[in-house]
């Protein structure tokens, strides 16, 4: 474009200085008839060179403000960058975390039992730290840590780490639970004046080892679950047999009573045998026809002719806060949408700062957007909307998953969802546990085929067997 | 002679169709672990059974006929899998969901705040110059005030 208007002026100019030539000699010659017409052009040339100046003068101009426009966004980029960095560098001596994983590790008796078990201790905030590994606990003895001291680089978000646990003598003779403990601590930077003075974190990766009970011995718990007032709770109990001899049959009885002691219900559960060391679960469902509050319930789980007794208070209506529903108008890739949550206090009082929270998650299982709504109260036994907003801009057309908290005080009502996204639309459909679906025949194993196949063979041998001794026996 | 030549062919038919059969039938799902998360990938499962045991008492049951990509958040624990299409019940196997154990002191100015920011229920012992001083229950992202002074080891709770 420059080259175009660069050769433009360029002719011009040598028309003009043309033209003066030529009027000058026109002059001489006193050729006046010409003289009017080549004024004219001379004028014109001028008008015409003094507008293309101009428009380059503009362009000039725009293009200088344009830069000016792009450095001062750079310069306030930067300036934000910085503020940036200095408010994370002011932030980062206020902040100390530390994690680990597992959290614990179980392990059941084996005679001569020895092994290497690897943690990882993680460095969250991605800086330089110094961590120092220990063993406390009564195992401590038996476990042999590889590492004392470590170093982190902020570039380093876990390392691994190894200690070897080794059976101690006679522990076979104290059955029961051993423990130890696997400690992390972050050392603190020193201050100033050279010392540390506030509060320090440290985490543990236990270690959980089971020696088992002579004869039957069995470890058990109590979960109940949807205890809501004229609904069906159900009595989860988790057993483990930590015994050396393997249980023919275990079953419980659960015994409900009000907070005044009198039993107002029994629940049987179903059976099942359970092998030395093994985990099941029995079940008993129940008919809630009581008020909301606290009860008492006494199990009773028997196994083989023995019995073990416990006890465990729960609560009828619990679940204050239930996810109703949730609604997306207008949706439009790309703009913000607005979520309307509808949520029901079951609860017979008011619940206070009640908010909810969706974590949208990518292919990857990350984080992509964390919606929060406002907090709000909502009266007893009432229905109300909680409204978040998700900004969709940068997010492509295809299916999430998500998951709903609407929390209030400690507690949290959760909800496991996918999102399908599309340009128009938002469709959120809950994924829930749920009984088996309808309509789908259950299965058959893949012992049982192959036992069947292992029979049919059996048969179709032993019958040609049987068919070629007739066959030899006629020949004969 | 011949008679037992074709009787072995027969049945060495025979298997090798059953186990096309069984290998058509057979529902195949994938399970990948992230973090608390489980991605099952099916491709011809209606269901896929999940149990914490591993007799498989007390299942939850996921849907997979519609959607053969499912993601599922589960606490931490050692769980226990299979897949079913209706015709062959799938093989029993095992995942891990790790359990981590995470602390972290927030100071601002005026306050200073123990979080829990691992994925289990903790148990926080405070120590004072070497004795225990005090315990506090954290559950996940759960946050509580402290004194900025003494030692706070969690571990997990349960």
């Amino acid at each position: 474009m420059n080259l175009i208007n660069k050769n433009k002026t360029g002719n011009f100019l040598k028309k003009i200085i043309n033209s003066n030539k030529e009027f000058s000699r026109a002059e001489k010659r006193g050729e006046r008839i010409c003289l009017t017409k080549m004024l004219l052009i001379i004028n014109m040339s001028r008008i015409v060179f003094c507008v293309n100046s101009l428009l380059q003068f503009e362009r000039k101009q725009k293009q200088f403000l344009s830069m000016l426009k792009n450095q001062t966004r750079h310069t306030l980029q930067c300036m934000v960058f910085y503020i940036f960095i200095v408010l994370i560098l002011l932030i980062l001596p206020g902040v100390l975390s530390l994690g680990i994983t597992p959290g614990r590790t179980t392990l059941n008796y084996e005679a001569g039992l020895e092994k290497e078990i690897e943690f990882s201790v993680l460095n969250n905030e991605h800086k330089n730290m110094q961590v120092m590994l220990m063993v406390q606990g009564e195992l401590n003895s038996s476990i042999i840590l590889y590492n004392s001291l470590v170093e982190f680089m902020p570039s380093e978000e876990s390392k691994q780490f190894k200690y070897k646990f080794k059976v101690p003598d006679g522990i076979e003779k104290i059955p029961g639970l051993h423990t130890a403990d696997i400690v992390a601590l972050e050392i603190p930077k020193a201050g100033a004046g050279g010392s540390y003075v506030g509060a320090t974190v440290a985490v543990v990766s236990q270690l959980y080892f089971n020696v088992p009970y002579p004869g039957k011995y069995v470890d058990a718990d109590l979960n109940v679950l949807d205890a809501e007032s004229n609904g069906t709770a159900t009595f989860i109990i988790p057993l483990i047999n930590r015994g050396k001899v393997g249980i023919g049959e275990v079953r419980a009885v659960i015994d409900i009573y009000t907070s005044l002691n009198e039993k107002i219900d029994s629940v049987q559960t179903d059976y099942y045998a359970l092998e030395p060391g093994a985990r099941t679960e029995l079940t008993g469902k129940w008919n809630v026809k009581v008020l909301s509050g606290s009860y008492l319930a006494k199990v009773t789980v028997f196994y083989d002719g023995e019995s073990r007794n416990f006890e465990k208070q729960f609560a009828v209506g619990t679940q204050a806060l239930s996810i109703e529903s949730i609604l997306v108008n207008n949706f439009q890739l790309g703009e913000i949408a607005k979520l309307q949550i509808l949520v029901e206090n079951k609860w017979n009082q008011e619940l206070k700062s009640v908010f909810a929270n969706l974590l949208v998650y990518n292919n990857e299982d990350q984080i992509m957007a964390d919606l929060k709504s406002a907090a709000e109260s909502i009266p007893a036994l009432s229905k109300k909307e909680l409204i978040a907003y998700w900004d969709t801009v940068g997010v492509q057309e295809g299916e999430y998953n998500g998951k709903l908290m609407v929390k209030y005080g400690e507690k949290s009502s959760d909800k496991n969802l996918i999102l399908k996204v599309s340009e128009n639309n938002l469709d959120i459909v809950g994924v829930g546990y749920a009984i088996r679906p309808q309509g789908s025949a259950k299965g058959t194993s893949l012992t049982t085929i192959l036992l069947i196949l292992v029979i049919l063979m059996l048969i179709v041998n032993l019958a040609w067997f049987v068919f070629f001794k007739r066959m030899m026996g006629k020949k004969k | 002679m011949n008679k037992h030549i074709i009787m072995i062919t027969a049945q060495a038919i025979f298997l090798v169709l059953v186990i096309a059969l069984l290998y058509s039938f057979y529902p195949r799902t994938d399970a990948s672990v992230n973090g608390n998360w489980v991605k099952f990938n099916s491709i011809n499962a209606n269901v896929i059974i999940i149990s914490e045991n591993p007799d498989f008492s007390n299942p939850r049951y996921i849907d997979s006929s519609e959607r053969k990509n499912i993601s599922y958040n589960l606490k931490p624990g050692t769980y226990y899998w299979k897949s079913d299409n209706g015709i062959i019940e799938g093989m029993k196997h095992e995942i891990v969901i790790e359990s981590e154990v995470g602390l972290g002191i927030n100071k601002t100015e005026n306050e200073t705040d123990l979080v829990n920011i691992g994925n289990v229920k903790i148990n926080v012992t405070k120590n004072d110059k070497g004795v225990m001083v005090g315990h506090i229950i954290l559950e996940p992202d759960e946050a509580e005030k402290i004194e900025d002074k003494g030692n706070y080891t969690g571990r997990q709770a349960e």
